[in-house]
């Protein structure tokens, strides 16, 4: 059964616990921040940041100020253009959900980096030796029967760890429920394939100015690795078809020479007699 | 007969651009140099400019995309001899291929710096990905590389006048003939489709499920457009006759080539429906890919006088060459920048990489062209051996 997480924003409180406890499972470095024009911390995911909450500012027609709190992190795409993409294989989905990365097979051509839709795989730029860094979904805490870092940690229950069928038929019950708390959609259920993670939010991703930053409205519900499949799936026909054309035409054009030749022999031979 | 082995005199010791090599040496120290601080130092700021947000920068879009495209005229004068066999370029073959091993050769390394993790680009070898577009590009341009490099083994062993493997290659040959065009019809197309994946990131005039056959066509102009001006700016180093009367011929097919590439460019957009007029810089740039590089040396090469002139083809061939690098900038680079907040620049590392490369390019073919019976009028026995 494939996990997944449903992250319900209206339920956020901008804690950022879930940041924190990325942080401290993965191990990874304290990053310096700074002062920006906007709550969020860090400004970007990273190699060292594999989470953020974005935070966003909405003004209500009262004039009061509501907030939306987005978590952004590897989105483990049911079918993932990183996985596709990979020369050496190094990236995989596991059939329990987490699409995971192994460095030893990385050679760091960063083209997993090109090809996400959601701009998750981050590369070590400060380090000779370099490798991609992302959201692993825990997949080291799940294959032990942990539940993710984050979701361990959330206070409010904003996310939910699971199988993904009931989180999805979870969250499309609660936009039943309550349609004035949220978008009519479940970001994740069919976009680019389907995700593992499955967003509710209380605005489309466009009104909350997020679509150009991490998550894409337009991406359409073919995962983009299709694309590069159906190319490859040509390239045995294509290597057959030019080589045998070329094959044949230059048998043809030998044939051809050497008929010429015997031709040009025979008119020799009979001026010769 | 195809055993045929090639006699070689080393020819008159050339001169006239020793000023050059000199610079050439200095820019390929440099590269070296850079080469040696990005890989001790890795590959982040301010070694390099690239980011998080532009992964892939000036390497990727020249030594990669435009090296690969502008080293076709390997497999299309390899196609024009031996398969549509006009046997009349063949005075064109050899230069043509000892610039195409130089242009893969030249795309190894600069890739070699790209990575990240550079000592693992044998990877691919025994670890598969076969969904992976990258996977066949890698896979391609080794067998690719290998078929170039038996080219310039073979013009070694007739240097050095050792007939038997000569004899035993040349036998086997229409082996490589065909390997070769086969690899490079699928990595020049193929090239084109690594961004299949990432239409969402490419301006929509860049973005088209016909990229790859597009890489393909504009890779045969790279080539043809390349194996001219070699042809001539050898011809005016090495204080030579430029071979007119076979380039002339040659520059129609150039013009061909660049018709068919246009007509293929205006369906597509059209077929897409893209807003074709507009004025902003992304579009600016299209109409200099269509109508500078692509419809202009078109139109130029329909006329007999143009053909005919040494600064006719040198324009010609000069903007279509242009044009694929351009192209090749367009959709990895310049396309890419609409939606992003963030801005790339190549640094000045990268800068000197690429430069060296160019650099160590040069001084190799001259090398090459200086020590290996390349140019038809250092052959004794003349003729390309063929059929």
């Amino acid at each position: 059964m494939s996990k997944g997480m449903l992250i319900d924003t209206t339920r956020c409180i901008g804690c950022r616990a879930c940041q924190t406890a990325c942080k401290s499972w993965n191990n990874l470095p304290g990053v310096k921040t700074t002062f920006s024009e906007t709550w969020s911390n860090p400004r970007y995911l990273s190699a060292a940041d594999f989470t953020r909450i974005i935070f966003r500012e909405d003004v209500h027609a009262d004039g009061t100020v509501g907030w939306h709190f987005i978590k952004r992190q590897c989105m483990h795409c049911n079918d993932p253009a990183c996985v596709s993409a990979c020369p050496v294989g190094a990236l995989q989905k596991l059939d329990s959900g987490p699409v995971v990365y192994d460095d030893s097979k990385c050679i760091g051509c960063r083209y997993c980096m090109m090809a996400c839709p959601f701009q998750i795989p981050k590369f070590q730029w400060d380090s000779a030796v370099p490798y991609i860094r992302k959201c692993t979904f825990c997949a080291d805490r799940q294959a032990v029967g942990l539940e993710p870092a984050c979701s361990t940690t959330c206070p409010t229950g904003a996310l939910l760890f699971g199988d993904r069928d009931k989180l999805l038929a979870e969250a499309l019950n609660r936009i039943r429920q309550f349609p004035a708390r949220y978008h009519n959609e479940v970001y994740g259920e069919k976009i680019a394939g389907g995700t593992a993670k499955l967003y509710l939010t209380a605005h489309s991703f466009e009104v909350l100015g997020l679509n150009h930053r991490g998550f894409r409205t337009d991406l359409g519900d073919t995962p983009q690795g299709v694309y590069g499949r159906e190319w490859m799936g040509k390239v045995p026909l294509v290597a057959l078809g030019v080589g045998g054309l070329t094959l044949g035409l230059y048998a043809l054009n030998r044939r051809r020479a050497e008929v010429a030749a015997a031709e040009a022999e025979a008119r020799h031979q009979e001026k010769e007699v | 007969m195809a055993e045929k082995v090639e006699k070689w005199y080393a020819g008159e010791p050339r001169g006239k651009i020793s000023y050059g090599r000199m610079i050439l040496y200095i820019l390929t120290t440099l590269g070296v140099i850079s080469a040696l601080i990005r890989l001790f130092f890795g590959l982040g700021s301010p070694i390099t400019n690239l980011s998080d947000a532009y992964p892939w920068g000036l390497w990727i879009s020249f030594d990669v995309l435009t090296g690969v495209a502008l080293a076709g005229g390997g497999f299309t004068m390899s196609a024009i001899i031996y398969v549509f066999n006009l046997k009349k370029f063949e005075p064109l073959l050899r230069p043509a291929k000892i610039s195409a091993f130089l242009g893969y050769l030249m795309f190894i390394f600069g890739l070699f710096f790209d990575l990240g993790l550079p000592w693992r680009i044998w990877h691919p070898l025994i670890m598969w990905n076969p969904h992976s577009v990258l996977f066949e590009v890698a896979w391609c341009v080794m067998l690719y590389t290998t078929v170039l490099a038996i080219d310039v083994i073979i013009m070694a062993l007739e240097r050095f006048q050792i007939e038997g493997p000569v004899r035993f290659l040349r036998s086997i040959y229409v082996i490589f003939i065909v390997a070769g065009i086969i690899l490079s019809t699928l990595h020049q197309s193929s090239l084109g489709a690594l961004y299949l994946l990432l239409p969402e990131k490419m301006s929509e005039l860049w973005a088209t499920k016909a990229i790859g056959p597009l890489f393909f066509a504009s890779a045969v102009i790279g080539g043809l457009s390349v194996v001219t001006l070699e042809s001539l700016i050898s011809a005016w180093a090495y204080n030579r006759k430029p071979e007119m009367s076979i380039l002339s011929e040659l520059a129609k097919f150039l013009g061909v080539a660049l018709l068919v590439y246009f007509a293929m460019k205006v369906t597509d957009l059209y077929a897409r429906r893209v807003t074709f007029f507009a004025l902003d810089w992304q579009h600016l740039l299209l109409y200099v890919e269509l109508f500078g590089t692509v419809f202009l040396p078109a139109l130029l090469l329909t006329f007999r006088e143009v053909r005919a002139s040494v600064t006719g083809l040198y324009w010609c061939a000069g903007l279509a060459a242009f044009g694929v690098a351009l192209n090749r900038f367009n959709v990895s680079l310049t396309s890419y920048g609409g939606y992003r907040e963030f801005s790339y620049f190549p640094s000045a590392i990268e800068f000197f990489i690429t430069i060296g490369l160019i650099a160590g390019g040069v001084l190799l073919f001259d090398f090459l062209t200086q020590n290996l019976p390349v140019y038809q009028e250092e052959l004794i026995g003349h003729a390309e051996s063929t059929s």
